[in-house]
């Protein structure tokens, strides 16, 4: 009798705390399930776990001219890849504060994405294709919802807008915001106001990515701190800002190869590991012993490049490969 | 109603809780009946009142310390976290403060010392990290290669942990009262497993939208928050954890967020901190109301 009683009391004691609240067996169940979105280099997939995860907000950072946009836009696209390929066949929402969306190179890279899954899968030509998307560089452009905003007022509206937005486009997977903090470098006087404003945005971005259970992808840029003596490369915003994601990725130049580090993560360990940017977008790096030098797509990726904010900061980086790593990383 | 002697801070907590206020809203002759009635519903108006030794046989024969599972924050809290108190632990960005929270409830789910109640804003709580944690060495993701029994034991370990996500404050506020609703409910009854252990990772971004700035309503909602938390832990006997985070101090230097008024909060604050590229945290103690650290800071 006792022993019964015992049981009923531990049934009902569960049943009040686990309707509002979810068990963690239950969520592994659902974390294992989960697909991960590929960066399109395998050596930067394993870094992160397979990938980037959904219901989870990342933060790359990085110098400019390493590759952030261009990383971004990869996960744009392969946000997109049909579910029969191994991608979440989901959409993607990109928002652009400083206008580094080339609408050539998304299509650029959306035909090396169709390019890749092809050779992995000969036989596509031959299923139905009733439901299934079609394999064009149109449709996975057509896919990608674009926000340009211009100040910074426009940023705090547009992620208040998100939320009603993604509840009409439930198949929306990921959410790259390109960068987040340009907009909030300059003009605000009040650097109290502004740790106040991007924390509540920051929360706001965590809520969208839980409820829709899609990735969030923010993207920012390094500044100099004075620390211990020396000038530092830092993410951008502050210390207050540096809490606001579940992950943090950081690209940076090791010598002439582009690698990234995973800095904050809450259950893969610290690593690195190299990747390359090509004229089919974000791969993986080959060895220098092993490089083929292949004369077109070179040519591509050089003139790709050669934008004016990356003439503006190679001199900045030429000094950086001189003297101390960036972000202040012993990579010995 | 004079405070009990002796103990100190227990019998202080024991006559502010309802005492004050429920005698100013209470009419005249409402006042007598309840000063007619018998002893027990008088301490539900104003607190038991407590002697010093009924105090101490307390203190070490219901207050269990909780171990985190991490041998070096263990030994600078003294066994682990206290029930009935507050532990902060503070750091800058990925110094392993998640981490803590991630081992401490997995070391009571494994120990089966309760229910872990689990409030997370960052969505940094990883069921995989969590399974790893309780597997030792165990590679989760050769998940076929489980025995059943083993299997089964993970699984009633895990489902002591629970978890919830919020957002803001207000959501927060919501929690933190059905749980209250939920445990007062359950509090006559006796048996079954109920919450020892409340994690809150991170309290300082839920407060960070509202603190600073010319009004004072986000002061004032961060001391109702303390109050709640600390009102909990001694009721029911939880062990509370929250973690904050790191802000500029001026000159290059960086302190724990949430300004002066917090810092009174909390029992126990830990800082910790990671140097760059290694795997080696370090944990400092800001303050502890229990132990005595020669070298203060």
């Amino acid at each position: 009798m006792g022993e019964q009683s015992g049981k009923f009391l531990l049934c009902s004691h569960y049943i009040l705390i686990f309707a509002w609240a979810q068990n963690a067996w239950d969520m592994l169940s659902d974390e294992q399930s989960q697909k991960h979105i590929t960066t399109g280099s395998g050596d930067l997939n394993d870094i992160l776990g397979g990938g980037i995860h959904c219901k989870e907000v990342t933060e790359i950072g990085g110098v400019p001219g390493v590759g952030k946009t261009q990383l971004g836009i990869q996960l744009a696209i392969n946000v997109q890849i049909p579910v029969e390929y191994g991608g979440l066949g989901g959409k993607a929402v990109y928002i652009d504060t400083e206008g580094s969306f080339m609408v050539e190179r998304v299509y650029q890279i959306a035909e090396g994405c169709i390019r890749d899954i092809l050779e992995h899968f000969p036989h596509s030509h031959e299923k139905s294709s009733s439901g299934q998307k079609q394999l064009q560089p149109e449709h996975f452009l057509a896919d990608i919802y674009y926000f340009r905003i211009c100040s910074y007022t426009e940023q705090i509206a547009v992620i208040n807008y998100l939320e009603k937005f993604l509840g009409e486009h439930k198949d929306v997977r990921i959410v790259v915001i390109d960068s987040v903090t340009f907009h909030f470098r300059q003009d605000f006087e009040d650097l109290a106001l502004r740790t106040r404003v991007l924390s509540g945005l920051s929360l706001k971005l965590m809520k969208i990515a839980k409820t829709y259970n899609l990735a969030v992808v923010l993207l920012n840029q390094v500044t100099t701190k004075f620390t211990e003596g020396s000038f530092q490369l830092t993410l951008a915003l502050g210390d207050s800002w540096s809490h606001s994601c579940t992950n943090r990725l950081i690209l940076y130049w090791n010598g002439n190869e582009r690698y990234a580090h995973l800095d904050k993560s809450p259950s893969l360990p610290v690593a690195s590991a190299p990747y390359a940017v090509t004229g089919k977008g974000i791969r993986d790096a080959l060895h220098t012993n092993l490089r083929e030098v292949d004369a077109t797509e070179q040519a591509t990726t050089v003139f790709l490049y050669l934008n004016v904010w990356h003439i503006l900061h190679s001199q900045i980086e030429k000094q950086l490969q001189g003297g101390q790593l960036p972000i202040g990383m012993d990579n010995s | 109603m004079a405070a009990a002697g002796g103990g100190g801070g227990g019998g202080g907590r024991a006559t502010t809780s309802g005492c004050g206020l429920k005698r100013r809203y209470a009419p005249h002759d409402q006042e007598e009946e309840t000063m007619n009635q018998d002893q027990s519903s008088k301490e539900d108006w104003c607190g038991r009142l407590w002697n010093g030794m009924d105090l101490l046989k307390d203190v070490t024969e219901n207050k269990h310390v909780l171990p985190t599972g991490l041998e070096g924050i263990d030994t600078l809290l003294g066994g682990g976290l206290c029930q009935g108190q507050l532990t902060e632990v503070t750091g800058p960005s990925s110094s392993g403060k998640t981490q803590v929270c991630l081992h401490s409830a997995s070391h009571a789910a494994v120990k089966h010392m309760g229910v872990v109640m689990y409030l997370d804003t960052s969505n940094s709580f990883s069921p995989s990290r969590i399974a790893t944690i309780i597997d030792g060495t165990n590679d989760l993701s050769d998940q076929r290669g489980f025995d059943l029994p083993h299997k089964e034991r993970l699984k009633t370990m895990m489902r002591s942990i629970v978890c919830k996500s919020v957002f803001d404050i207000f959501g927060m506020f919501e929690v933190l009262h059905q749980l209250e609703v939920s445990l007062l409910n359950d509090k006559v009854k006796s048996g079954g497993r109920k919450i020892c252990l409340l994690i809150i990772d991170s309290i300082s971004s839920l407060l960070a939208p509202i603190i600073g700035g010319k009004y004072p309503q986000g002061r004032s909602m961060m001391i109702s928050v303390a109050m709640i938390l600390k009102k909990l832990a001694y009721k029911h006997n939880l062990s509370v954890l929250v973690t904050n985070h790191m802000v500029s101090a001026g000159n290059g230097a960086v302190k724990p967020a949430l300004g002066e008024s917090w810092k009174a909060v909390p029992h126990v604050r830990l800082v910790i901190s990671r140097e760059h590229g290694s795997n080696i945290c370090t944990a400092t103690v800001l303050k502890h109301t229990l132990l005595v650290f020669p070298l203060a800071i």
